[in-house]
C-alpha cells in the first residue's frame, strides 16, 4: 500500500491535478469565508463549509478522475496489478492518497477560524463537528470517484460519471419522497433489486444454475414475507435510496451534534464503494 | 519453472486459448510464436496473474498464480506488448518505484537498479522524462522494469517490436544473457528472432500449441535430405540422366535465374546422403554442377505451412 500511495501523492504534485484541486478549492473557501464572515460579520464558520460541500460534486472528480483510468490508458494497471502488492492494497494506497490531498486542503482552512477568534466568540462545537462530517464527507465521495475511475479508462468520462453520482446524491431526498409507498410498488422494486443482484451474480460467475437458484430463493423468501408480513415492504424503496442520501446526514453535524450513527454510516459508505472497487479489479480475476 | 495444464480462455464464444499444455525448465529461454491474433498476449496475461482462465492452472515456481497471486508474482517480471512506463517520471525514478513495490530492500536498491540500467544500456540517462524518451528507450526502461527484483521468471511480450536493427541485435544480447540467470518466455511473431535467441520455440496458432522443440529441430523435421542442384544443361537431359542412375524419392525441375542453367529439387529418404552420387553422375555425363545446397526450411516456412494448416503438422 505505502509504495503505491508515495507514487500517487508524487503524481498529485508534479502534475496539475493536486494544484488544481488546492487552488479551486482554497479559492471556493475564499469566497465563502469573504461572503458569509468577513462581509456578514458572522463568526458561523461552518456555514462557509456547509456551502462549499455543495460544490464537491465539481471538485471531487478532479481529485479521482485519473486515480485508475490513466493507469488503464497507460496500461501501467499491467504493472500494477502483476506486481507482488495485493489489489486491496493497491486500491486503498490510492484512496489514501487523495483523501490526503483533500485533508491538506481542509487543513489549510483552518487558518480561518483562529483568524475570526480574534474578533469574538465562536460556536466551536458546531464548527468542530462540521468539520468532522465535512471530512467525512469528502472522504466518501472520493470513494464513489475511485469506484468510477475504476470502470473507465477514459478520466473524462471518469469525471463526469462522479459528477453526476455525486449530484444525485444531492437529489436523492427530492427523488426519494416522490416515490410510492404502497406495499405492491415495494414488493415489484425488491423483486427487481433481487434480479438485477442476480444478474450480476450471473455476469460475474457465469453459472447459470448457480445464478436462477439464488434468484428464485431470494424470489420465494420475498414473495413468503409479502403474504405473511408485507409490512416489512412498507416504503421499503424510500427506505432504499435514503440509505444513499450522504447529504441528509451532513446536517447534524453542522448543528454540533456528534452521532456514532453517522460517522459509522460515512466510513461504511466509503468501505463499500472500496471494497467494490477491490472487486471490479479482482473479477479479472475470477473464473 | 512454469506449469500450464490445460489452459483456456474464452471471449464469449471465441476461444482466444485453447486447452494449452505446456512446462518450462529453469534457465530456459522459450519463445512463442504465432501470427497476431494467436493467443500469446492472452497466454502471457494469463501467467502473469493480469487476468484468469476461463479454466486450467498456470503454476510458476510449485505456486499456483490464482491461489496465492501475491506469491507467485513475486517470481515473475513482466515486460508487457506496451512497456508499463509513467511518462512524467524520470527513468530513475520510474525503477525506483518498481524496486518499491517489488518489495526490493532499501540499500541493494540503489546498485539494483544501477546494474539493470547497465544491462539494458541506458545508464547515462537516469535523470531524463520517460516521455521524452523514444520508443526503443522506453522498451528498455520496461524490460529494466522487468528485470528488477531479480525474479526467477521474466515474461516478455513481443520485446523487440519498434526497435531499430541495431536496438534488435543489442536486445537479443540482453534476451541471451539474461538466460544465464534467469527463465525467460517471449514471444514473437518473427521468426529469425526466436531462433536466434530461443533455446525451445512453442508456436501458437488459434490458441492451440501446433509445434514445439528446438528451432534445428523444427526446421529440420519438415524437410529431411531436401536437396537443391543448379545444372548447366537441357532440363529433360539431365532429369533423365538422373533417373536412369538414381533412385531418388521426388525430383523436380524449374528454370533458374542464371540462363541456360537449370535448378532441380530433389527429396530422398532420410537416412541418406546422395550429394556424392548426385555429383558423379552429372560429371560422367558432362554437365557442370554450379551449386548444391541442402534445402534445410525456413521457420517462416515451417511456421506458414502450420498455421494455415499445412499436412506436415503432426509428426514434429
Amino acid at each position: 500500500m505505502l509504495p503505491v500511495y508515495k507514487k500517487e501523492m508524487r503524481t498529485y504534485f508534479t502534475q496539475m491535478p493536486g494544484y488544481i484541486f488546492l487552488a479551486f478549492f482554497l479559492l471556493l473557501i475564499g469566497i465563502f469565508f469573504t461572503l458569509v464572515n468577513v462581509r456578514g460579520a458572522d463568526g458561523n464558520f461552518q456555514h462557509v463549509l456547509s456551502n462549499v460541500i455543495i460544490f464537491f460534486f465539481i471538485l471531487m472528480p478532479v481529485l479521482t478522475m485519473r486515480i485508475f483510468s490513466e493507469e488503464a490508458r497507460q496500461k501501467t494497471d499491467q504493472l500494477l496489478f502483476t506486481s507482488p502488492l495485493s489489489i486491496t492494497g493497491i486500491v486503498l494506497g490510492k484512496f489514501f492518497a487523495a483523501l490526503t490531498l483533500f485533508l491538506i486542503g481542509v487543513a489549510v482552512t483552518a487558518v480561518m477560524p483562529f483568524l475570526l477568534r480574534n474578533y469574538g466568540e465562536l460556536p466551536v462545537n458546531q464548527i468542530v463537528g462540521t468539520y468532522i462530517g465535512f471530512c467525512l464527507f469528502g472522504m466518501a465521495c472520493i470513494a464513489i470517484g475511485v469506484f468510477i475511475s475504476v470502470l473507465t479508462e477514459n478520466q473524462i468520462i471518469a469525471a463526469v460519471g462522479t459528477m453526476a453520482a455525486i449530484f444525485i446524491m444531492f437529489l436523492i431526498d427530492a427523488i426519494a419522497a416522490s416515490m410510492p409507498t404502497t406495499t405492491i410498488a415495494s414488493f415489484v422494486f425488491v423483486i427487481f433489486v433481487i434480479f438485477a443482484v442476480t444478474s450480476v451474480f450471473y455476469n460475474s460467475t457465469r453459472k447459470i444454475s448457480a445464478a436462477v437458484i439464488v434468484g428464485v430463493i431470494a424470489v420465494v423468501i420475498a414473495g413468503g414475507l409479502y403474504f405473511f408480513n408485507n409490512l416489512i415492504f412498507d416504503g421499503i424503496i424510500v427506505r432504499t435510496l435514503l440509505w444513499f442520501s450522504i447529504y441528509s446526514r451532513f446536517s447534524s453535524f453542522t448543528r454540533g451534534i456528534l452521532r456514532v450513527s453517522d460517522i459509522a454510516y460515512y466510513i461504511s459508505f466509503a468501505a463499500l464503494f472500496i471494497y467494490f472497487t477491490v472487486n471490479v479489479i479482482e473479477k479479472r480475476r475470477w473464473r | 519453472m512454469i506449469e500450464v495444464k490445460s489452459l483456456t480462455k474464452n471471449y464469449g464464444v471465441r476461444k482466444a486459448i485453447d486447452d494449452l499444455n505446456f512446462s518450462i525448465e529453469a534457465g530456459e529461454i522459450v519463445g512463442f510464436l504465432g501470427p497476431n491474433g494467436a493467443g500469446k498476449t492472452t497466454a502471457m496475461n494469463i501467467m502473469t496473474g493480469f487476468i484468469a482462465a476461463s479454466s486450467g492452472d498456470v503454476k510458476i515456481n510449485g505456486i499456483d498464480i490464482l491461489a496465492e497471486p501475491e506469491l507467485a508474482k513475486a517470481n515473475i517480471g513482466y515486460l508487457p506488448d506496451t512497456p508499463p512506463v509513467y511518462g512524467d517520471m524520470r527513468v530513475c525514478e520510474y525503477l525506483n518505484f518498481v524496486a518499491d513495490i517489488k518489495g526490493v530492500r532499501k540499500r541493494n536498491r540503489k546498485a539494483m537498479i544501477e546494474d539493470v540500467m547497465r544491462q539494458v544500456n541506458i545508464s547515462e540517462m537516469p535523470r531524463r522524462l520517460i516521455k521524452n524518451l523514444s520508443r526503443g528507450y522506453r522498451q528498455r526502461v520496461g524490460l529494466a522494469q522487468a528485470m528488477i527484483g531479480e525474479p526467477k521468471v521474466i515474461i516478455m511480450d513481443e520485446p523487440t517490436t519498434g526497435l531499430d536493427p541495431k536496438q534488435i541485435i543489442e536486445m537479443r544480447d540482453v534476451i541471451k544473457n539474461l538466460g544465464k540467470k534467469h527463465t525467460v518466455i517471449l514471444s514473437s511473431h518473427i521468426m529469425q528472432e526466436v531462433s536466434a535467441v530461443c533455446d525451445r520455440v512453442l508456436i501458437i496458432n488459434l490458441g492451440k500449441i501446433v509445434a514445439s522443440g528446438t528451432p534445428e529441430h523444427l526446421s529440420h523435421g519438415l524437410h529431411k535430405n531436401g536437396i537443391h542442384v543448379r545444372v548447366k544443361g537441357k532440363p529433360d537431359k539431365i532429369l533423365s540422366a538422373l533417373t536412369d542412375n538414381l533412385t531418388l524419392k521426388s525430383t523436380s525441375a524449374e528454370p533458374a535465374k542464371e540462363p541456360g542453367t537449370d535448378d532441380l529439387y530433389f527429396k530422398d529418404d532420410e537416412n541418406s546422403d546422395k550429394r556424392e552420387e548426385i555429383f558423379y553422375c552429372m560429371a560422367e555425363n558432362n554437365f557442370p554442377i554450379l551449386m548444391m545446397k541442402s534445402t534445410e526450411i525456413s521457420l517462416e516456412e515451417i511456421f506458414l505451412s502450420l498455421t494455415q494448416g499445412g499436412s506436415d503438422v503432426a509428426r514434429i
